[in-house]
């Protein structure tokens, strides 16, 4: 995106954590939107079988999250590094058979999300080397953190969250000869979507959007079912430069980060990039527009001999 | 609040009441006192939990510059899963009564719970109210999740509302025996909002939890829409395109009745809440908005004066 940032004025800071499993409770069993029943993995742990790119719905899995799920064991030390980590920060494995491995964070779910470039085919056993699909619970991670505070002299009225600098520079769009900010976006998400997160910390978690129950009816469909994990999505009249709320008028930016549900008032939900006035955007649509195109291949900069070095 | 009447059952199954123990809770902050409004300013959040004096049910719920304050005291107790049996059983009208401290005796009404960990607000006479203290323990009768009174369409649900209450709100049940044309819930709310005004709370179990309608302070002058900004405490408010049976979400062709339980907030994604106690397809649940006339629950009603 050619957008002026003060991306040389944020500090980095390396942060800590490592895989966390999946939780359930002795009841084990949730309730879906007519009040079935169900059982379904895709939250917490390593997730193998769904990158970026690949279809957010459409799985047998619920709070579907590609990839590697993070966390701090320190209650505060663990807020530190959900609140700190951006989308497109460096994540590298420092334990376990796939140490050395080397992904990014697509996105917060309470868990850091951290997707890799090579992990081999699901089902192929534990991996070996450097290869992502050897990680499991309990494998700790460097999290190179850098993006809060990353900000746009150009659009005072613009608010970046969660964006590591070089994601920003990736991305196509930037400041436009009127003075908006263009940014491709693959989806546009009507306010009836929003579901589960309105009203919590836009550097948290995400927003789970409705309307994307993948064969479920047609009265709960607000037409979403063709999300992609990594995809960039434009949330109509949604503020979240200080939370996240309702407001007429306002636009967020937004990356899909995790995938299928099957909880009602839930779905595959954006972390937050971009908030500000709808007049302050021009919208592209742009069905490249997904982190794959951006995070995968690494860019040079991100190789790990380099990467953690201060 | 009233005997168990023949009609007091859940389908062919008779209703059980169970008396729970819930404490007056203490309002809580962390470290900073600060939270951040829509708007990006600092506040220090006012009357979120714990007991709020002079706001009454028939207050406008913007009537304070207050975060999510409850007419009354909210209940809690000290273990988590005990707190959370507590806000998921205890319904709309039902008995509380005063067990310790200076209010001991006195009587009150749950007028509506909220979410997340679990609250349960109680309502009580103003000269009550002043004499309670955070820690007082307080009796909760809870009865009415899982009744369904007869003649109710099957595809509507009702929770959280204490049987003997309906007579005070303008619900109106079909004559068990109706035919499919007239075997209709009819009810009358102050407005219907928008599910897209739904904000926390989505998502989550509406039997346990509130479910916040953003909707901000009144602009200068009284600006906006005329029927939003008179909604009061204890009103029965509808969304629209909103199923409530179990977690709330959008599903369209539905409508959610709920009882505006708490006040409005400057937090983003919150607002004035409602505690939902019906959910069905619009044609079995048909919604008469009376933005001038309508009367939801009342002091009076209630008794606690």
């Amino acid at each position: 995106m050619k957008v002026t940032t003060n991306a040389a004025r944020l500090v980095r800071q390396v942060l800590a954590g490592e895989i966390w499993p999946p939780l359930a409770d002795r009841h084990a069993y949730r309730v879906g939107p007519d009040g079935q029943p169900f059982l379904l993995p895709g939250m917490g742990g390593v997730t193998l079988d769904v990158h970026c790119g690949d279809p957010a719905t459409g799985y047998a899995s619920d709070h579907l999250e590609p990839g590697a799920s993070i966390r701090h064991r320190d209650p505060g030390a663990n807020m530190a590094l959900q609140f700190l980590t951006c989308v497109g920060n460096q994540v590298r494995v420092v334990s376990g058979p796939a140490a050395g491995a080397t992904g990014h964070v697509i996105g917060q779910h309470a868990y850091v999300l951290a997707d890799f470039a090579d992990f081999t085919d699901a089902g192929t056993g534990t991996g070996t080397g450097t290869d992502a699909a050897g990680l499991t619970t309990g494998d700790a991670v460097t999290v190179l953190a850098v993006g809060q505070g990353l900000a746009l002299p150009d659009h005072p009225r613009v608010v970046v969250k969660n964006c590591d600098p070089d994601l920003l520079a990736a991305m196509p769009g930037g400041t436009r000869p009127d003075g908006r900010l263009e940014v491709h976006v693959a989806a546009r998400v009507p306010a009836e979507a929003i579901g589960a997160g309105a009203g919590m910390a836009s550097e948290y978690a995400n927003t789970d959007l409705m309307g994307a129950y993948a064969g479920l009816g047609a009265d709960l469909s607000l037409g979403l079912e063709g999300l992609r994990i990594g995809d960039l999505v434009a949330l109509a009249d949604a503020d979240h430069r200080y939370g996240r709320g309702y407001r007429p008028g306002y636009l967020t930016i937004g990356v899909i980060s995790t995938g299928q549900c099957m909880m009602f008032g839930h779905g595959p939900g954006p972390s937050t990039l971009l908030s500000g006035p709808a007049s302050a955007f021009c919208l592209v649509d742009d069905l490249d527009a997904n982190l794959a195109a951006w995070l995968h291949p690494q860019p040079a900069e991100y190789a790990p001999d380099q990467a953690v070095v201060p | 609040m009233t005997p168990a009447g023949p009609g007091d059952q859940a389908g062919p199954l008779r209703l059980v009441t169970v008396n729970l123990l819930g404490a007056v809770v203490h309002p809580a902050l962390d470290g900073s006192p600060y939270r951040i409004d829509r708007d990006g300013r600092p506040y220090v959040p006012a009357g979120d939990g714990g007991i709020v004096l002079g706001l009454e049910l028939g207050d406008s719920v913007f009537a304070l510059d207050a975060d999510h304050a409850a007419p009354g005291a909210c209940l809690v107790h000290p273990d988590p899963a005990a707190r959370h049996a507590l806000a998921a059983y205890a319904c709309v009208g039902n008995e509380v009564r005063v067990r310790t401290g200076a209010a001991a005796g006195a009587r009150g009404v749950v007028l509506g719970k909220r979410g997340e960990e679990g609250r349960v607000i109680a309502g009580f006479a103003p000269a009550d109210l002043a004499r309670l203290r955070p820690g007082d323990e307080v009796s909760v009768r809870a009865r009415g999740q899982g009744w369904r009174p007869p003649g109710l369409p099957p595809e509507v649900a009702v929770m959280s509302l204490d049987p003997g209450l309906v007579p005070m709100l303008p619900i109106g049940l079909p004559a068990p025996g109706a035919s499919a044309q007239t075997a209709a819930v009819t009810v009358s709310v102050r407005v219907t909002v928008p599910s897209k005004l739904a904000g926390n709370g989505i998502g989550r179990p509406a039997a346990a939890w509130d479910l916040d309608l953003q909707l901000p302070p009144p602009g200068p002058g009284g600006a906006g829409d005329p029927a939003l900004r008179d909604i009061a405490l204890g009103d029965l408010v509808a969304v629209s395109d909103l199923d409530a049976r179990y977690n709330m979400g959008y599903r369209r062709g539905w409508v959610t009745v709920g009882i505006v339980v708490h006040g409005a907030s400057p937090l983003p994604g919150h607002g004035p809440g409602i505690t939902p106690l019906l959910t069905g397809p619009a044609a079995a649940l048909q919604v008469n908005a009376d933005a001038a006339g309508h009367v939801g629950l009342t002091a009076t009603a209630l008794r606690l004066q």
